[in-house]
């Protein structure tokens, strides 16, 4: 991380890009991989890979905030 | 008596006011289809804008009395809290274009409580659309021209410290995540919170009405007092939530620049 | 057997209703304890924040699923 000047206003700034992507990259992972279940769904003639998508596009995404917002 | 609410419902029930006749307005000129009242409110507004921000910042004294006060006011509000923490340096850059946003957000919004005017202007969606629309073309467009073409969407998708095979789970979230779902939240925030509280205050005030003027009786008098409370807390509410979401819009607006010129330290 | 009441529209709106009671609960909590939690030890401030943000995700997830749930359940 580069030197941290005024740390007070860094704070907030991360804070609030953190705390308005989390809702945002919830519903896009959710929406990204509902959405491929979906089209394999549709090709496969299944319909229980949707559900799967979902949880598992909000795993991921919850991981990628915990990566870049966590540490 | 019914000539007093525009919105009275023909028979003897309570009609709750229905979104259909509360905010698909009929135009003012017959004739002029698109000269609607939103329109109306919405150049108003620019109008105001204009002439208070020209009227304060015209001929700018070193001591600022008046007009200027007030505004400089607004205008401190606005870099400290808006601009400063997402754009640092950069932040006198883009002042104008923050200030005019805030502004014209929070009297559009503030139009919602006015009386006579009574519309908050954001509730149809294609004015929050536009704003949020053209925040978003800035928003590539400056990505784009401040890190390259390439450059941009790798670092938007590519965020450094992560092991290397989860990248390929991971970059399409971050498109479509900041790609698509910021500016449709980015608009879609505003209009909601406005079209949300429109709604209920015109309930609350239907309440009120119909059960203290249109149809009075012992019991219904109760009720009608306790919608006419609502209204006024409701109002009080509202006006935070406007002013609010009028600064959640301009720190939204700067949250993109400042992320476009600055990608992740 | 006659109908004493009848309620129509979309069942889906209900269902979301009742699922976002708790993660409204949920996310009050943990900001409100997050915040004290601030102002008792303000050079914690990093750990807070990202245990704050863990949990922020966790409980919005379910509300948002909660949202997509209608078009599951009527998938499956």
């Amino acid at each position: 991380m580069s030197a941290q000047k005024r740390r007070p206003e860094e704070d907030g700034r991360d804070f609030a890009d953190a705390m308005w992507s989390v809702p945002s990259y919830l519903l896009a992972g959710m929406a990204f991989y509902g959405g491929l279940g979906w089209l394999l769904d549709r090709w496969l003639g299944l319909s229980a890979l949707f559900p799967i998508g979902v949880v598992l596009g909000v795993v991921l995404s919850g991981y990628l905030v915990y990566r870049k917002f966590g540490r | 008596m019914s000539a007093l609410t525009l919105l009275a419902p023909p028979s003897d029930q309570f009609g709750a006011p229905t979104p259909e006749e509360l905010f698909n307005l009929p135009p003012i000129i017959p004739g002029v289809d698109w000269f609607t009242k939103p329109v109306l409110l919405a150049m108003l507004s620019v109008i105001l804008v204009v002439g208070f921000l020209w009227a304060a910042f015209a001929n700018p004294k070193v001591v600022p009395r008046g007009v200027q006060n007030v505004a400089e006011y607004g205008y401190m509000f606005v870099r400290d809290q808006v601009a400063r923490p997402f754009l640092g340096k950069d932040a006198d850059r883009w002042m104008g274009l923050l200030v005019t946003l805030f502004f014209t957000v929070l009297l559009w919004n503030i139009m919602g409580v006015i009386p006579v005017l009574q519309f908050p202007v954001a509730s149809h969606i294609a004015f929050p659309a536009v704003l949020a629309g053209s925040i978003y073309v800035l928003k590539v467009y400056l990505g784009i021209k401040h890190q390259g073409a390439v450059g941009y969407f790798k670092n938007m998708m590519f965020p450094p410290g992560l092991p290397k095979f989860i990248y390929v789970l991971l970059a399409p979230i971050e498109f479509l995540s900041n790609l698509i779902i910021a500016p449709f939240t980015h608009a879609v925030r505003l209009f909601a919170n406005m079209f949300a509280g429109h709604m209920l205050l015109a309930f609350f005030s239907m309440v009120g009405f119909w059960f203290l003027f249109e149809k009075l009786t012992p019991v219904g008098a109760g009720v009608g007092v306790v919608g006419v409370v609502m209204t006024i807390i409701l109002t009080g509410f509202e006006l935070f939530i406007q002013f609010l979401q009028a600064f959640l819009f301009a720190m939204l607006a700067a949250m993109y620049i400042g992320g476009s010129l600055h990608p992740e330290h | 057997m006659s109908v004493l009441a009848e309620v129509s529209g979309n069942v889906t709106a209900i269902g979301y209703g009742l699922a976002a009671i708790g993660p409204g609960i949920g996310v009050g909590i943990i900001f409100g304890q997050g915040v004290q939690a601030i102002a008792r030890q303000p050079e914690a401030y990093g750990l807070i924040r990202q245990n704050m943000l863990l949990g922020f995700v966790l409980t919005e997830a379910l509300a948002l699923i909660g949202l997509v749930a209608p078009f599951i359940f009527s998938a499956l």
